[in-house]
């Protein structure tokens, strides 16, 4: 049976042979951009603007390329149930183990891949929505690049944990549906209810991670452990229910 | 070599398989008959891998699925649920198969050419016949070049002379020492090219054998006048039975035989014949399953 670099590249070559890569690169491109201009554009005060406050609230914009991993996690992992192509993925690597981790560590490669390309758009983004307002967007400063960094952490996890959703919710629309229901309705009720239970959950310690200026959040470094741990909650569980169920 | 020994698979409440037997050895084309709903599939997806047997074993080469040192290499199998993803050219899905399985990748161009798709094989599968679809699971199951065949209804989607195509395959393939098992629910589309058949129904086995120790092909006789002969017959101690149709079937004696029996009892032969062996399988298989697996 192949070993993992092996069974890496072919699930790097399933996701290069059908649209997903094509459409989650652009997609989170352009919402991140989209966000960062309009924070910018939004801002009330431009002389503030270059405070290291205002720069985290507009780079954090940055980070909404996680969700669209999130969502290509899932297809990278249930999409195979919907298509039926599980089958021939599980006569070639019947231990199936490591076609999980396959897919985990492409998820990886893709959200850091994503991370990296929607930094760079939000900087090209953020530099001329600056100059439109008649400021220096601050490149120098350690803000930019603690959240640019915190950006790629933000994305990577986000797509590991988005696999390992995907092989433990099999069901591609219910799994897309629950992650994203999760994101905009359920933890928002969390943090209304009980904020300090909130900030505990995947996608707030997101928020943390790209350092959003908001009160309630975990510091960045304990919000990276949070959904480092999620994720690998996921991935774990994930693994374990494929390795046994009947297809 | 397949070898399947009391394998048994229950989902909650319903047996889909019950203590089945059975062994398909190399160089023949075993047929897997029965009913729709007679656990075939079932039966293939534990000696795949792909769901785990309640209770038995399904061994390929002495070996449970998972424990295959290069399942590509020596299996290569068809099921119905496998499926292609619809914005992926065929080529590339072959391409993910042989990568995945560490196949050379040469090998994707002959085996589109074998199963006639090189012309469409750039072309995304969403866009194609659930006929090329087969084929291209076909070119997939064929590229490890395996020594073992499992292919479930795979005429299912092709035409008449896709079918023709289907059983060329199987006989090429067994015909080269392979082990070639294939299930079908009707017995016509696979009873020219079978060697061996396992007929089962609601999860047990019904028979297995060899198309050639199937009960010797018996012998059918008109006459003018049944009931002379029939006396002769009775006489003889030869085993017989008058058919609906007016006809007598004589087992266990040569034409020439009977013949001569009726010049004997003094009537005159209006047809004589021998049964072929499809006529016996058939009998089989209707008989096992009820008349109803056609």
């Amino acid at each position: 049976m192949s070993d993992l670099p092996t069974l890496v590249g072919a699930e790097w070559l399933k996701l290069r042979t059908t649209r997903l890569l094509h459409g989650t690169l652009p997609t989170a491109v352009a919402i991140s951009a989209a966000g960062v201009a309009g924070a910018v554009v939004s801002a009330d005060d431009a002389g503030s603007l270059t405070s290291a406050r205002q720069v985290r609230d507009v780079l954090a914009w940055t980070g909404s390329g996680a969700l669209v991993v999130l969502v290509a996690g899932i297809v990278l992992a249930a999409g195979e149930h919907r298509h039926g192509t599980v089958v021939d993925t599980y006569l070639t690597t019947p231990r199936r183990g490591r076609v999980v981790a396959a897919k985990l560590a492409v998820g990886a490669v893709l959200g850091l891949l994503v991370g990296l390309v929607t930094a760079a758009g939000s900087v090209a983004v953020a530099g001329a929505a600056y100059a439109a307002r008649d400021a220096t967007f601050p490149l120098g400063d350690g803000e930019v690049w603690a959240s640019l960094a915190g950006t790629l952490a933000y994305t990577t996890l986000f797509a590991v944990l988005g696999v390992g959703l995907g092989s433990l919710v099999r069901n591609q629309v219910t799994a897309v549906t629950a992650a994203l229901a999760w994101v905009a309705v359920v933890e928002h009720i969390f943090i209304a209810l009980a904020s300090g239970l909130g900030r505990w959950l995947p996608f707030e310690a997101g928020q943390a991670i790209v350092r959003t200026p908001l009160d309630h959040l975990l510091s960045p470094l304990a919000g990276t452990a949070v959904l480092a741990l999620y994720a690998a909650a996921f991935a774990l569980v994930g693994a374990r229910t494929t390795a046994t169920r009947d297809i | 070599m397949i070898e399947i020994r009391d394998l048994t698979k229950s989902y909650g409440g319903h047996t889909a398989v019950d203590r089945l037997s059975f062994t398909a050895p190399p160089g023949k084309v075993t047929g897997f008959l029965g009913p729709n709903g007679a656990g075939k599939t079932t039966t293939f997806r534990c000696l795949l891998g792909l769901a785990r047997p309640s209770a038995g074993t399904a061994l390929i080469g002495g070996r449970p699925y998972r424990d295959l040192a290069a399942p590509r290499r020596t299996v290569g199998a068809v099921l119905e649920s496998s499926g292609f993803h619809p914005s992926r050219s065929g080529r590339d899905h072959l391409r993910v198969v042989a990568r995945a399985a560490g196949l050379d990748a040469a090998g994707i161009g002959a085996a589109l050419e074998l199963v006639g798709l090189a012309g469409a094989a750039d072309r995304r599968v969403g866009g194609w016949s659930l006929g090329m679809r087969q084929r291209l699971g076909i070119a997939a199951a064929l590229l490890g070049d395996p020594a073992v065949l499992v292919l479930d209804e795979p005429s299912n989607g092709l035409d008449p002379e896709g079918v023709h195509w289907v059983r060329q395959v199987l006989r090429r393939w067994a015909d080269d020492g392979r082990t070639v098992m294939v299930a079908s629910h009707q017995l016509a589309e696979i009873a020219q090219v079978v060697d061996r058949v396992v007929i089962i129904r609601d999860g047990r086995l019904g028979a297995e054998t060899d198309i050639a120790d199937l009960p010797a092909a018996r012998v059918t006789v008109r006459v003018d006048r049944t009931e002379p002969l029939l006396g002769a017959l009775g006489a003889a101690g030869v085993d017989h039975e008058l058919l609906a149709d007016g006809a007598i079937a004589v087992a266990d004696r040569a034409p020439d035989e009977v013949g001569a029996l009726a010049a004997r009892a003094g009537v005159t032969v209006t047809e004589l014949g021998r049964s072929r062996t499809g006529e016996a399988l058939e009998a089989l298989f209707l008989d096992l399953t009820g008349g109803n697996g056609r």
